[in-house]
């Protein structure tokens, strides 16, 4: 159902990767993401799947898992690699009407669905084996040099943990409400898209009030406990890097590099 | 009428390392007629079973029958489902949506395809059901009443679909005691005049005991006891022991040290009454 969805799931797993911190992962996957669009050809890709599964196996997380987030972007990724076949002149290897497909528009379509899949996988690392509060954290950490010039780190940092705070919140709510009309009769799997859409009203409305009840609840609380922003706040636990820290750091210049002259050489 | 439930095991999360076994090869069954209460430790799988019994949730082992009829048989629809088992969830209020109390009511009706005259009769009875004056209240938005307002409206847009069972997932949590006094009795009152089987989990120990027929107790995802309440609440130790409570009038009686015969709990406050009368040889 509804609750299965893991956009931005943790996997609770004690593992190096896990261990590892958010600074650092978040470098790490900006950087494999720019490694990706760098890379225009097989072997590049080769040389990132074999990285990947490398920190896919230290991280302990189930294969099954990493492939499930591509399920709901699965339609995306055939329609890119349909048009980016179509599209592209060069040699014709099968024409049909006014369809051709050439070996360049073949090639350049598996690259990009081949870069999508990598993407997802590689990005969906991140948010999996770091817990939501440690990420807002490194975040606010990683923006804090521009506190300097108005910028508000703490106050996105904090943004940003209560609106992941609220994704698991509100799909239980949802999850909940669905239940209770479908109890009531209520049928969301049928009919054309009129009738699906009026079907929303009896979930939308609820989950509307019911947002807004949480988010002043939650306000209420925050006040209850004397919060006043980020100025002169202490955290319990602050980030230290380990010596790890600086081994991963290394391990990103390499793994750029590397793509880099792959890219030159081959 | 009856309900069967027949070893129903059901897995949350079922793959991830959260994963936690909600059922465990839980088997009971409810004659006609009859008040089942449901009770259990926070946690215990109340609701998820309850959530079985109209197919929201589907077991991952097990059978369950409602009048014979099997609910995970190919044949079965959904409707046909809702529209014996009607499920009053906790906090039913937060699922108002409409402009109006009526419209609201009438949502459960419309989607089994009543006729409008059929609907109107349906949520006027409804009302008079859970005490609400049509008049007063039919044309008002459901959030400008009060909690026990709303709560009333809820459990009326469940029984508009006039189900032969029952099932109500904790009706007076968060509730004022005159009216959580007045949502029991309406339970009560409900089932005599339907004659429906009624389904109904409380954490109050006095109102399962008063009202039911028959208990079950639920303790980490198994059904640990079943039978009169009687029966139940004379295991005194087992059920302090997962976390429950004895009623007041059974934990007086212990107390006290006055035992029936049989050695069954006492939870009546008429029966304790006269068995205290008895031995210090008075009377009212
Ligand atoms: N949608 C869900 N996803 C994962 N786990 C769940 C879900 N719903 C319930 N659980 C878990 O299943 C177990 C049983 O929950 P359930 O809601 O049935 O308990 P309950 O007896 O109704 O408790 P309460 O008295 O608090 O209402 C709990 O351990 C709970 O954490
Ligand atoms: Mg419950």
């Amino acid at each position: 159902m509804i609750r299965d969805i893991t956009l931005g799931q943790y996997y609770n797993v004690e593992s190096l990767i896990h261990r590892l911190d958010p600074r650092v992962k978040m470098a790490w996957t900006f950087m494999y993401i720019i490694g990706l669009f760098i890379i225009n050809d097989f072997i590049g890709f080769v040389f990132a799947g074999i990285c990947l599964a490398l920190v896919i196996y230290m991280s302990k997380v189930p294969v099954k898992f990493m492939v499930r987030g591509l399920k709901p972007i699965f339609f995306i990724i055939v329609i890119t690699f349909i048009l980016n076949m179509l599209m592209i002149g060069g040699e014709v290897l099968v024409k049909w009407w006014i369809f051709s497909i050439t070996k360049e528009g073949l090639k350049q379509a598996s690259i990009m669905a081949i870069r999508l899949i990598m993407l997802i996988i590689g990005s969906s690392i991140l948010t999996l084996t770091t817990k939501p509060i440690n990420l807002t954290d490194g975040i606010e950490k990683a923006l804090s040099p521009f506190k300097r010039f108005g910028f508000p780190a703490h106050e996105i940092a904090m943004m940003t943990t209560i609106a992941l705070r609220f994704i698991p919140t509100l799909l239980e709510e949802t999850d909940k409400i669905m239940k209770a009309q479908q109890a009531r009769g209520a049928d969301f799997e049928s009919g054309n898209i009129l009738r699906r859409a009026k079907q929303l009203i009896p979930i939308l409305v609820p989950l509307f009030i019911g947002a807004f009840r949480i988010a002043n609840d939650m306000a209420m609380a925050m006040e209850a406990r004397c919060y006043r922003g980020g100025d002169h706040r202490t955290k319990m636990h602050s980030m230290q890097y380990e010596k790890r820290d600086f081994v991963a750091y290394g391990l990103i210049v390499v793994f750029l590099a590397a793509i880099i002259l792959l890219r030159i050489y081959f | 009428m009856s309900i069967k439930v027949e070893n129903l095991c059901h897995v949350y999360r079922k793959g991830l390392p959260e994963e936690s076994k909600a059922l465990d090869e839980v088997s009971f069954d409810v004659s006609d007629n009859q008040i089942l209460g449901v009770i259990g430790h926070t946690g215990s799988g109340k609701s998820t079973l309850l959530q079985h019994l109209n197919g929201l949730l589907k077991a991952d082992s097990g059978e369950i029958s409602i009048d014979g009829m099997r609910l995970y048989a190919p044949e079965v629809s959904m409707l046909d489902i809702r529209k014996k088992v009607g499920l009053v969830f906790q906090y039913p209020e937060y699922q108002l949506f409409e402009e109006t109390v009526a419209k609201d009511i009438a949502f459960g009706p419309k989607n089994l395809g009543l006729t409008e005259e059929e609907i109107d009769s349906r949520v006027r009875e409804a009302m008079s059901l859970v005490n609400l004056d049509y008049d007063t209240f039919s044309e008002k938005s459901p959030f400008d009443l009060s909690g026990g307002q709303k709560r009333r409206v809820a459990i009326a847009g469940v029984l508009a679909m006039k189900p032969k069972i029952l099932i109500l997932d904790e009706p007076t949590a968060g509730l004022d005691p005159k009216t959580h006094k007045d949502i029991l009795n309406m339970v009560v009152d409900i089932h005599r005049k339907e004659k429906n089987i009624t389904v109904f989990v409380s954490h109050n120990m006095n109102d399962i005991a008063n009202i039911s027929d028959n208990i079950i107790v639920m303790d980490k995802g198994k059904c640990v006891l079943q039978g009169k309440p009687e029966e139940v609440f004379s295991h005194s130790d087992f059920i302090k022991s997962i976390g429950l409570d004895l009623p007041d009038v059974t934990q007086l009686m212990k107390d006290l040290g006055i035992e029936r015969e049989d050695g069954k709990a006492i939870f009546s406050l008429d029966e304790a009454e006269n068995m205290i009368f008895n031995m210090i040889g008075g009377s009212k």
